[in-house]
């Protein structure tokens, strides 16, 4: 195939997912000369956003051709809306007419009437998560932005609340202390208690921590919560909502994640979280958008079709990569395992779990509330073989859905399959009965998308030692372990350098002899004899 | 390399900060030359305007600046070829404001300009200014300028009271580490919802409803101190009348003394002094020679005799009060009031108090060395009957003593007054004219002295009472014999001028040539 793309690169980087783009993005930021590719007309991989269109057609391609995106199997869709509406127009003169009256809270409470038409129609305003995922206000994510002046490409909202499954029923969890000043669930004795134990947590100096704990190594962190005094209620709360646990969850990594949670309080919202706008897929494409700002060279649609390690005449070796006929010769070739040829892996397969996940589209949050809501709701298990699964409901103003829509994610550990895993947990939140006018207290959910994904979040290390394997997405509510295992591979592929410096501002930039004026932008001349 | 960028090194980033603050400086100091030139020329025109606004929009406080504008708007308003100019101006004026405040949300000048343009233009609109402060309060929900200057925004645009309590609850959702909002909210309630029948200042059930939301804050975070300020607040909001607590009539002087402070119009409307059957003219003095006192001197010109029916009459808020006097000695008559200490909250409110001691004290079987739990215990036991757990509040106190040292002094006062205060249950019947401490906690101070000026002997010796005290000894207007023996007087400073015979002054670490001086002023017999 003729096309002008240069053939040696000191670094490629094969597959746009979050570990690959920040990898990346860090070697493109201190002068390495990268290629970025992707089999995929789109950005992310495994962790990309979808427009309704695109999730249709990814829908499409998982089931033609199972092996182009391995890792994601068992997709079942259900639509619980008519094709078409079945009156359309005189449904659009009913809501105008009842506009009209004066009465507005009524005219208001008129809900529309969603069939797929409106999807199709409205498709481009859907971004729908193949990995959504929350970032830790003070997690290493959000650190690694501000550090590297990423941010300035990302804008976030806060997550508004935190739920649970209490007693049967949703319950808000009182994480900061302006929501234990106002919940009324819980006794002031219980205030106390619950403030005096989160406060202690994140209080905790290692000496203290050591000496607190010396004696939980091996048992859980609800004995511990017991053995502190805590009643039920509050138990709950701190294991299940903000630990995130279970029952079996170790009293230290229970500990560990209470304080994760606790230390992200307070920066940005009400809530430890920060929730991408347009979804998770937009984060790689950040990554992508510095290494390209930094001279990488990206190009989509281009698969890879072999992988060779070549040893030229001083002994030196050089990755040779089979692409469209074209041979691209680079020092380290980074690759995401759902890109990465076969022949680069160890043949033992590495022993995962697999993740259940479905996304629900429904007409209504879980719970009402003053403003559009953006929640994280942990339910613990509900079943004994089961584990906790997590839930994010995202609305409009997160550019995730048109008006009167919330997208819904769960995500849990697979027991059987996605279906039989998570039907039992929507079903006690949606209305599944499709009648868009019967009055409920849930929302009516539209439609759900159940599917498994293999949890190819372990590091693999491959063959050989110029080949560099990005795990896929895990479990997690956050990208920690993306972030964390990036910064492993550039250390391999650039050791002793800085990983991801702050990247200049515009106005920090200087044009040769333009020093004492500041930034004016213009004279491309100059620019380019500056860069040679 | 290729696609490299160049970026200025941190040492050419600081010179070039430098200079630019260099050059800034420059520009301003040029900038208030040519203002003051402008002035001192009279030259009030647009052009001022715009050199004195580009300076503010950059250093926001400069006073001057905010002056020479309004000197110009005055000078504009007598102008009628201004007139369809003013009001594009004025709102010019708030944009400039607005742009201050965003640099410097604290700048007095700024918001004192705003009042001045809202309070002088005749078209405020006063629904879009308390928008802008709800705005900045959002940014800094605790910025007092803000509360301070919203206050004055209400004022004029008057929002329902219902509204503003409200606000007040949404701010300390938000974040109740707020004074201004629990202060605005202490005055919204008792506006809004006074307990008309009972006569007291709260609604039952809204005084209990605030007692709970402020216990929640107090609990949740017990370092903070502003939900503490409301509580002590809440608990104090009681009915408080004033009350004649003793009356002296001898050869000398006539003393009134009373519970709280009054003023001189107060005793002159509200209290008649009536000697067998007949009302007696006379003026009265205060005994500090303050507008408002708790003892005030009768002077009058009427002869005492032994055989005298005295009688005072206090027009009360409850009423007539008739204090009758019986002879103590010859020549010396004493009329007392029964008095309580025991704030009387209604029965719900009573109900509450016991709900949240006994929320207390679980807490405190938990964790029995935290103070902000052991002080409020204290307070309820104090609040809901002093009488009965005085013994258990002098414990708290003491332990308090030990595990807050910071504060010994207060919780020393603490005792003294709320032990001082439990001597004086047995007050009324007591017709003896000397006072001695009865207790064994010694007191660092002298609250409630008032109530034992019509004494002749008082004894305070062997206390821990410092020369800070010695002031309040005026209202021993009676006294004859003092004794300040082993205390932990240092100087004698401030000792009021006293009618006295014999003060015991030993055991303090004391100055002779002060005790030599003292004893010439007072005249008196000083034993040291």
């Amino acid at each position: 195939m003729d096309d002008d793309l240069p053939t040696d690169f000191e670094v490629i980087v094969v597959g746009t997912g979050m570990v690959e783009s920040i990898v990346a993005a860090a070697c493109s930021r201190i002068g390495k000369n990268v290629l970025h590719l992707d089999s995929s007309d789109h950005y992310g991989g495994l962790w990309a956003s979808y427009n309704f269109d695109g999730l249709q057609k990814f829908i499409k391609e998982v089931n033609a051709d199972p092996k182009r995106q391995w890792p994601v199997y068992n997709l079942s869709e259900k639509w619980y809306i008519e094709k078409e509406s079945s009156e359309p127009e005189q449904n659009e003169d009913k809501k105008e007419g009842d506009e009209n009256k004066t009465d507005d809270s009524k005219a208001e409470t008129q809900k529309k009437i969603w069939s797929q038409a409106n999807f199709t129609a409205e498709y481009r305003k859907f971004n729908i998560d193949m990995t959504p995922k929350l970032l830790f206000s003070r997690g290493p994510l959000v650190e690694l932005l501000i550090s590297s002046n990423i941010a300035r490409y990302a804008e976030f909202r806060c997550v508004t609340r935190v739920l649970t499954w209490l007693n049967d029923r949703l319950a808000p969890v009182p994480c900061s202390r302006a929501d234990v000043f106002a919940t009324e669930a819980v006794s002031i004795v219980e205030k106390r208690m619950l403030m005096k134990m989160l406060t202690s947590i994140v209080g905790y100096n290692e000496e203290e921590m050591n000496n607190e704990f010396k004696d939980w190594n091996d048992k859980t962190f609800k004995e511990y919560l017991t053995h502190k005094g805590l009643t039920p209620n509050l138990i709950h709360y701190v294991l299940y909502a903000i630990a995130g646990g279970t029952d079996k969850m170790p009293c230290l990594e229970g500990v560990k994640e209470c304080k994760k949670f606790l230390m992200s309080l307070g920066r940005y919202g009400n809530t430890p979280f920060l929730w991408p706008m347009y979804g998770s897929g937009e984060l790689p494409q950040c990554f992508c958008r510095l290494c390209a700002v930094f001279g990488g060279v990206y190009c989509l649609n281009r698969p890879i079709d072999k992988v060779e390690i070549k040893t030229l005449d001083e002994g030196k070796r050089v990755v040779a990569i089979q692409s469209k006929s074209k041979t691209l010769n680079c020092n380290n070739l980074v690759v995401g395992i759902d890109e990465c040829p076969k022949e680069m892996l160890p043949t033992e397969p590495v022993e995962t779990s697999d993740i259940s996940k479905a996304v629900f589209i429904t007409n209504g949050t879980i719970m009402p509330s003053e403003k559009e809501p953006l929640t994280l709701l942990r339910f613990p298990p509900l079943t004994e073989e089961g584990h906790a699964v997590t839930v994010l409901e995202v609305g409009p103003a997160t550019g995730s859905c048109p008006k009167g829509l919330f997208v819904v994610y769960f995500i849990t550990k697979m027991v059987k399959d996605a279906e039989s895993d998570l039907q039992q947990y929507a079903a006690r939140i949606f209305d599944f009965s499709g009648d868009q006018t019967a009055e409920s207290d849930k929302p009516k959910c539209l439609y759900s998308l159940y599917y498994n994904v293999k949890d190819t979040s372990v590091p693999v290390q491959s063959v050989a030692s110029e080949v560099h394997v990005c795990a896929g997405p895990d479990v997690g509510l956050d990208f920690d372990r993306a972030v964390e295992q990036a910064e492993q591979v550039f250390k391999k592929i650039c050791p002793g350098e800085e990983f991801l410096p702050r990247a200049p501002d515009p106005e920090e930039i200087v044009f040769e002899d333009d020093v004492t004026h500041g930034p004016e932008f213009a004279r491309h001349d100059d620019e380019e004899g500056d860069a040679q | 390399m290729h696609g490299r960028v160049k970026v200025r090194t941190t040492e050419e980033e600081v010179a070039r900060k430098q200079k630019e603050r260099q050059e800034k400086l420059k520009k301003f100091k040029y900038a208030m030359q040519k203002i003051q030139g402008k002035r001192n020329q009279g030259e009030l025109d647009k052009e001022l305007l715009e050199l004195t606004g580009n300076v503010l929009s950059s250093n926001p406080d400069i006073y001057t600046l905010w002056n020479i504008r309004r000197e110009i708007f005055t000078l504009f308003l007598k102008d009628d070829a201004m007139l369809d100019e003013m009001c594009a101006l004025y709102d010019a004026e708030l944009q400039l404001t607005e742009y201050c405040l965003k640099i410097n949300p604290k700048s007095y000048g700024a918001w004192h300009q705003r009042e001045w343009v809202l309070t002088t233009r005749s078209d405020p609109n006063w629904a879009q200014e308390l928008a802008v402060c709800n705005k900045y309060l959002k940014l800094d929900e605790r910025n007092f300028h803000t509360w301070d200057y919203r206050r004055f925004v209400v004022s004029k645009c008057k929002p329902s009271l219902k509204d503003e309590f409200d606000f007040t609850t949404e701010k300390l959702h938000d974040n109740f580490s707020n004074y201004s909002a629990w202060h605005y909210r202490s005055k919204m309630l008792v506006a809004l919802f006074p307990d008309v029948e009972g006569g007291r200042p709260i609604e039952d059930s809204h005084h209990k409803h605030e007692l709970k939301m402020v216990q929640s804050a107090a609990f949740t975070d017990p370092d903070d101190t502003s939900a503490w300020f409301y509580q002590r607040w809440l608990l104090g909001a009681v009915r408080n009348s004033v009350k004649l607590v003793v009356v002296t009539v001898t050869k000398s002087k006539t003393t009134l003394a009373f519970n709280q402070y009054v003023s001189h119009d107060y005793v002159k409307d509200k209290i008649q002094i009536v000697f067998n059957k007949s009302t007696i003219a006379g003026d009265w003095i205060s005994c500090t020679g303050n507008q408002y006192d708790i003892v005030w001197i009768f002077k009058h010109t009427e002869t005492i005799q032994d055989d005298m029916e005295i009688e005072v009459e206090h027009d009360g808020d409850n009423g007539k009060n008739v204090v009758g006097c019986v002879k103590v000695k010859p020549f010396t008559f004493i009329g007392k009031n029964q008095i309580s200490f025991q704030k009387s909250y209604s029965e719900p409110v009573l109900k509450e108090l016991e709900t949240q001691l006994d929320a207390c004290r679980q807490l405190l079987a938990l964790e029995p060395d935290n103070k902000w739990t052991l002080l409020t215990t204290t307070v309820f036991l104090y609040c809901i009957d002093a009488k009965k757990y005085h013994n258990e509040v002098i414990e708290n106190l003491q332990a308090l003593k030990s595990i807050d040292k910071l504060r010994i002094g207060y919780y020393n006062d603490l005792i003294t007054k709320w032990c001082i205060e439990n001597q004086l249950n047995n007050y009324h019947g007591d017709n003896s004219i000397s006072f001695k401490i009865s207790f064994d906690e010694k007191i660092s101070s002298l609250p409630h002295l008032q109530f034992y000026s019509h004494c002749e002997n008082v004894d305070l010796s062997n206390q821990n009472i410092s020369s800070k005290g010695l002031p309040s000894l005026i209202v021993l207007q009676n006294c004859k014999n003092l004794s300040l023996n082993n205390n932990k007087l240092t100087t004698l400073k401030g000792f009021p001028s006293l009618e006295l015979e014999v003060l015991d002054l030993q055991n303090n670490d004391l100055d002779k040539s002060e005790v030599d001086l003292l004893k010439e002023k007072l005249n008196c017999n000083i034993i040291f």
